[in-house]
């Protein structure tokens, strides 16, 4: 028995050391190993992958859930590169935009042993509509996608798949040139089959990735742990994906973020998910910028909302009337020279972005605007987050509108907050903050969800102010269609204008992350991901 | 020669304590000091409690300065120098005149303090002579609901209420709260410390109750309304007023406490709580938004504290009335001195 234990282990030890040497394309010269603490301001809306809509929900289950096609961990622009995920290859997409053909890669497994099949993408797109996620928006044209919305029941008959070969066909009702960057968000990512269509956050499922979420109590911490059929399986598979080199992470809530970047500074932690706080980022800049401070660039749009559903911002007047009302100077000084102020619906370096500006800072203009409008409802409330520095823009933005004429109360909302903003039966949702940060570097990632007409639902909406204008949810459809091409870009840039005319937000600009980690981290190493911000897989220790 | 009354016994006593009449004196300029908040607002600082100034520029000894710099630093205190405003700076990045909101915190903080008490004070009364007139089930009945509020620690049902009713607020019948508003944290303050004065005040009734004067009351065809009104509650009265006042403090801490977890007074309003807690984001850089209204506290705790316990003394010298933070509990101890 000694004796075939021994064996055992030798081969064991012969297969971890292959099976890593295949798994890790890239070199690396520094530890291996260890645990990697993290501080997250807020724990995930989700960690779920059909449900999370928030970068730190993406971020928790970058590496954990692997979607057909996925992101490339790698910087800027090469991070936007879709690539093979689970699947073998990039699709193969018919002459008429309508049907792509996958294989999912044979033998890969859950980590818990189950098989990966190719029916369980089906049942991950019907378990995404069955949870009435609000990333089901993405996937509306997929043939029988709409009718398994509404009714919950049969399947989605635009998906075939065959477990014994991989293949996996989707058919759409429609061209839709962004699709293969939607298969590439978190929502489609594969979970057995049998997997409840309840919010799993508290018992996440079983992962695809080089991590598996081993613990997690919702509004405290998590943590993760190598997935065992990574070494087995999955990394021979999966080449083009790291392996990771910490061997656990623990990621805790710690709400305040001068406690974080105080737990940083000491080493109690290794690295803060949310940028430095406003507060602290000019000190923190002069002591640690290069070793352990870097600012890091982010596509985003920081804005508010107005609800154009009801009065008093059912008017035009009275929203033009706000936007004018924000001062960038202002906006800069309270995000302490962090944002970058702009009034597009498209943030800089999001092709089809063009600078313009409708609604110069004018308070007697806004005023004058108020008075010719003059709404009968002036009581209004003033939604924001309660971390720095949301929290201080929903007090601006309170007292700007009390100067122009509105009697504004605020609303500070913790981790729930976009939650409770999207529920649109949440009483009194009349204005409030909100970001959107990269999904993919199309236009569209913006447009559609956030402004489209189809794309407001009773739960998870992300359309907070409520537009629904038939024509120019018409040029949304028609441009989804197209190929990114430099006229396409114009025409975007065109109806970024046309929407900014109808004042459904008042944009405030672009926010510059940041990246903070503790002395014993290499930082050099660390890749900072467009969408997924700081991948964890990229964190090793001196 | 004629009898003195026990309220000119007490006050008798008081006026020879020199603490108390100091600490009465504290707490009686801390009162004038945010009583006077909208004079300073209005004619000295120009401005309100939750005004912003972000981009302004002010004049300080003749030099045109940033009320928050380029960066977010807001400016310090300027004292006199720019006649007033913005005497002990700025609040943060909104530019807000901290002086003035420190004010109004304390208005917010003394209201909370001082209404809490009222209806904590009114509720326990009320529970007191009613367990304590009638016994039986209904100082059973009485005695389990209070038993149920003080299981839970009193920082976490304040917590619990505050963030669940920060949304939806009030709506009962006619009483209607909005999620932000100052009435929230008063009620829920006032309804959590309830068990620790209806207590002790029960176990007095209880007592007062076999006496012989609501005996003789009784036989002389007195119904319940009467003996409770006229003859329990002007007994109880005395414990009532000393428990009330130590109550303030307690109220105010807890009140400090939940604003400071943000379950208590929201923004853009102001309380000292609030203020420490908007100070601790900026502790490293800007200490003295968290020293100030702190210090505000703690001056306000002593002063109501040291009177409250000079008042106990005066009521009746030879009782003592244990107090303990809000999470514990007042327990009358009634040890000869």
């Amino acid at each position: 028995m000694r004796k075939l234990g021994a064996v055992l282990a030798s081969i064991g030890l012969v297969a971890t050391f292959a099976f890593a040497s295949c798994g890790d394309s890239e070199s690396s010269s520094g530890n291996e190993g260890g645990t990697l603490k993290v501080n997250f301001a807020y724990f995930p809306d989700y960690l779920d992958p059909q449900l999370s809509q928030t970068v730190e929900g993406w971020a928790s289950m970058y590496n954990t859930y692997i979607p057909l096609l996925t992101y490339a961990h790698a910087e800027n622009e090469g991070g936007s590169e879709v690539v093979p995920g689970l699947a073998e290859d990039l699709p193969e997409i018919s002459e008429d935009g309508k049907t792509y053909e996958l294989t999912l890669r044979k033998g890969l497994k859950y980590s818990d042993g189950t098989p990966v099949r190719a029916s369980d993408f089906k049942a991950s797109v019907e378990r995404l509509f069955e949870l009435d996620s609000g990333g089901s928006t993405f996937f509306t044209g997929i043939v029988g996608a709409e009718e398994f919305a509404e009714t919950k029941k049969g399947e989605i008959r635009g998906i075939e798949t065959n477990d014994r070969t991989g293949e996996i066909t989707i058919r759409l009702t429609e061209p839709r040139g962004t699709f293969v960057r939607e298969l590439a968000m978190m929502y489609t990512a594969p979970l057995p089959a049998d997997t409840p269509a309840t919010n799993l956050s508290g018992n996440p499922p079983p992962a695809t990735g080089p991590y598996e979420i081993v613990e997690s109590n919702p509004e405290r911490n998590w943590a993760y742990a190598r997935n065992p059929q990574w070494e087995r399986n999955n990394a021979e598979l999966l080449p083009d994906l790291p392996d990771g080199h910490v061997d656990r992470i623990e990621a805790e809530v710690v709400s305040n973020p001068a406690i974080q970047v105080d737990d940083v500074e000491s080493g109690k932690t290794h690295w803060m998910f949310d940028p430095v706080p406003p507060d602290r980022v000019a000190s923190v800049r002069q002591q640690y910028e290069g070793t352990q401070f870097e600012p890091q660039p982010s596509i985003n749009t920081y804005f508010f909302w107005m609800n154009t559903t009801r009065a008093p911002f059912d008017d035009l007047k009275v929203r033009q009337a706000v936007n004018h009302a924000i001062e960038p100077a202002a906006v800069e000084r309270i995000h302490a020279g962090t944002m970058d102020s702009g009034q597009q619906i498209l943030p800089p370096g999001m092709p089809g972005y063009e600078e313009y500006e409708l609604y110069p800072y004018d308070l007697e203009k806004a005023k004058a605007l108020m008075e010719e409008a003059d709404p009968s409802d002036r009581s209004v409330t003033v939604w924001s987050d309660n971390l720095p520095p949301n929290k201080e823009i929903g007090a601006y933005m309170q007292d700007q509108l009390e100067k122009i004429g509105f009697d504004a109360k605020l609303k500070l909302l913790g981790a729930p907050y976009f939650s409770v903003i999207g529920n649109t039966s949440t009483s009194e949702l009349d204005i409030g903050w909100a970001n959107w940060l990269l999904d993919y570097p199309h236009p569209n990632s913006f447009f559609e969800p956030l402004l489209h007409g189809e794309s407001i639902a009773p739960t998870s909406n992300g359309n907070f102010a409520q537009i629904d204008d038939p024509e120019l949810n018409a040029k949304i459809d028609r441009l989804r269609l197209q190929q990114l091409t430099p006229k396409a870009e114009d025409e975007y840039a065109q109806l970024d204008r046309e929407f900014m005319e109808q004042a459904p937000w008042a944009p405030l600009g672009s926010r510059e992350m940041s990246l903070f980690v503790s002395s014993d981290v290499d930082m050099d190493e660390v890749i900072w991901h467009p969408t997924f911000w700081a991948d964890m897989t990229s964190f090793q220790f001196e | 020669m004629e009898g003195r009354g026990p309220w000119y016994l007490t006050y008798r006593r008081l006026r020879s304590n020199r603490f108390a009449l100091a600490a009465l004196a504290l707490f009686l300029a801390i009162g004038a000091f945010v009583l006077a908040a909208p004079l300073w607002a209005d004619w000295v600082a120009h401005t309100g409690p939750n005004e912003t100034h972000t981009t302004e520029k002010i004049e300080v000894g003749g030099e045109k300065r940033e009320v928050v710099n380029s960066d977010g630093t807001p400016i310090g205190p300027v004292w006199l120098d720019a006649g007033g405003r913005f005497f002990l700076g700025a609040d943060g990045r909104l530019g807000r005149d901290e002086m003035v909101r420190l004010m109004y915190g304390g208005r917010t903080s003394l209201a909370i303090g001082v209404g809490a008490t009222v209806i904590t004070t009114l509720l326990a009364l009320a529970l007191a002579l009613l367990a304590g007139y009638y016994r039986g089930w209904v100082d059973t009945a009485i005695s389990r609901v209070l038993d149920v509020v003080w299981a839970f620690p009193v920082m976490l049902l304040g917590i619990a209420l505050g963030t669940a009713l920060a949304i939806s607020g009030i709506d009962i019948g006619p009483l209607t709260i909005s999620g932000g508003s100052t009435w929230l944290p008063l009620l829920i303050i006032g309804f959590v410390l309830v068990p620790y004065m209806a207590r002790p005040l029960r176990g007095e009734a209880l007592a007062l109750r076999e006496r012989e004067f609501v005996e003789a009351a009784e036989a002389q065809g007195s119904g319940p309304l009467r003996v409770m009104l006229n003859e329990l509650l002007p007994n109880l009265l005395p414990t009532a007023i000393v428990l009330a006042t130590l109550n303030v403090v307690n109220a105010m801490l807890l009140e400090a406490g939940l604003s400071f977890l943000g379950a208590g007074v929201q923004e853009p309003d102001s309380s000292w709580g609030s203020m420490v807690a908007e100070g601790v984001e900026v502790l490293a850089t800007t200490p003295l938004l968290t020293i100030l209204p702190g210090l505000m506290i703690l001056l306000t705790v002593l002063a109501v504290n040291v009177f409250g316990d000079a008042l106990r003394d005066a009521t009746d010298p030879r009782s003592k009335v244990h107090l303990e933070s809000h999470t514990g509990s007042y327990e009358p101890d009634r040890r000869a001195v």
